[in-house]
């Protein structure tokens, strides 16, 4: 796959692009900041680009970045690295686009599984968000929500938990080793109980599920 | 017993200070950390026996988890000194935050305006005193209300569903900077955090 880096710890720019070599994949652009990296990609191709979100232009300019590269090119996936995994930015983030983009903490992609992984479902479309930042949001729902996660069993908290680190029916299925279709089935109850129903096509409305779900636990919406 | 304006002027130095040290932590050993983790990855990428269950692997497993608690240990110390959201995007968002993290029975009322580090460092932990106080899971207690506004130059924090016992908390926290908390009705509590 081909990547580009923007990162102002030189340090771990260093090391991110000693792993990303290591996984196989070609690194194309490495910039300290968002503007020069915004720039490079004017003219060089990348399949996915890895943001810091602290970083030039201050104060979140991972966040600004991301932006000005979805305009200018709708088609690359986005996963930004942060030593915090916090639902103010994941919230920010999905504003920027709910597809082809990521949310992880910076010690977890340490390893060329991990990370060729999430750049893989990123570069395939999906939403890729920390595990643990979903499972916070899931299991400390806000008062008018607990009710509702409480009326659910533990089998669709679960499955719950794994649709907002946005994982697709088939990746919950191989998770919890069951078959898709009764996730399926999970999902559809899911939904029902929390109130949020069907519009528009099944990734749409998962994702707006998802995201329905999180902003109005927030008390956001 | 009100602060002069030579202490006030110093307990808004200690805040820079916190804030300076989060900075640090970030900067500086969080970041060796996170690399260090990545280039363990490397190594692991090229570790042999990548698909047995040797002890060399095992060793690997065990440091990448020790950096990863080292780095969540140094998250929570740099949060107790002065939650880094709460520089970059303000009281709202990190009072939001809060809640999220706290599973908090609360509603967060804030004005989008910026108050300066000091300030909104002091009312920031006056607010995680009291949810912290209040961390009980008795069904059908009362959502706790967190309004902050601005008014001449002072961020006026009114929280309310709070027990009245929480006044020296949030005093604690304002009166340094020159602040005042007051009791203002049964259950409610008006606190004045000087901005400047």
């Amino acid at each position: 796959m081909r990547v580009a880096v923007a990162e102002d710890g030189a340090l771990f720019r260093q090391g991110l692009v000693l792993l990303l070599e290591a996984a196989g994949h070609e690194v194309v652009a490495c910039e300290a900041g968002g503007d020069p990296l915004v720039a490079q990609l004017s003219t060089i191709p990348a399949d996915v680009a890895l943001l810091d979100i602290r970083m030039p232009p201050e104060p979140d300019g991972g966040l600004v970045t991301a932006e000005r590269l979805r305009d200018a090119h709708p088609d690359m996936g986005l996963l930004f690295l942060s030593h915090y995994a916090e639902s103010h930015y994941l919230m920010r983030i999905l504003e920027i686009g709910t597809d082809r983009i990521g949310y992880r903490l910076k010690e977890k992609v340490g390893s060329v599984d991990v990370l060729s992984d999430t750049l893989t479902r990123i570069a395939d479309g999906e939403i890729v968000i920390e595990p643990e930042l979903a499972k916070r949001l899931v299991e400390r729902p806000r008062s008018e929500k607990r009710d509702l996660v409480a009326s659910l069993s533990e089998r669709e908290r679960d499955v719950l938990k794994l649709m907002a680190e946005g994982r697709s029916n088939n990746g919950i299925a191989s998770t919890l080793f069951v078959s898709a279709k009764a996730v399926e089935k999970h999902v559809a109850n899911i939904f029902d109980k929390l109130g949020l129903h069907a519009d528009t096509s099944a990734h749409h409305r998962r994702v707006q599920a998802v995201l329905t779900y999180l902003r109005s636990q927030r008390g956001d919406a | 017993m009100t602060p002069g304006r030579d202490d006030a002027r110093r307990s808004a130095e200690r805040w820079r200070d916190r804030q300076t040290l989060e900075r640090r932590l970030h900067d500086g050993p969080a970041q060796r950390l996170s690399a260090l983790a990545l280039r363990l990855g490397v190594l692991r990428a090229g570790a042999p026996g990548r698909n047995g269950d040797d002890a060399w692997r095992r060793g690997l497993d065990v440091f990448q988890s020790e950096l990863e608690s080292a780095l969540q240990e140094l998250r929570e110390v740099a949060g107790a000194l002065y939650p880094p959201l709460l520089d970059e995007a303000g009281l709202g968002p990190a009072l939001r935050e809060l809640v999220t993290a706290t599973g908090a029975v609360a509603r967060v009322d804030v004005a989008d305006v910026r108050c300066g580090t000091a300030a909104e460092g002091a009312a920031y932990f006056a607010v995680a005193a009291c949810l912290a106080a209040a961390d009980d899971p008795t069904p059908g207690r009362p959502e706790i209300g967190i309004r902050v506004r601005v008014e001449n130059d002072d961020l006026v924090l009114t929280l309310t569903g709070v027990d009245p016992d929480q006044r020296r908390p949030v005093l604690d926290e304002a009166a340094p900077l020159g602040g005042c908390a007051e009791l203002t009705g049964p259950a409610e509590i008006t606190a004045r955090f000087p901005c400047a």
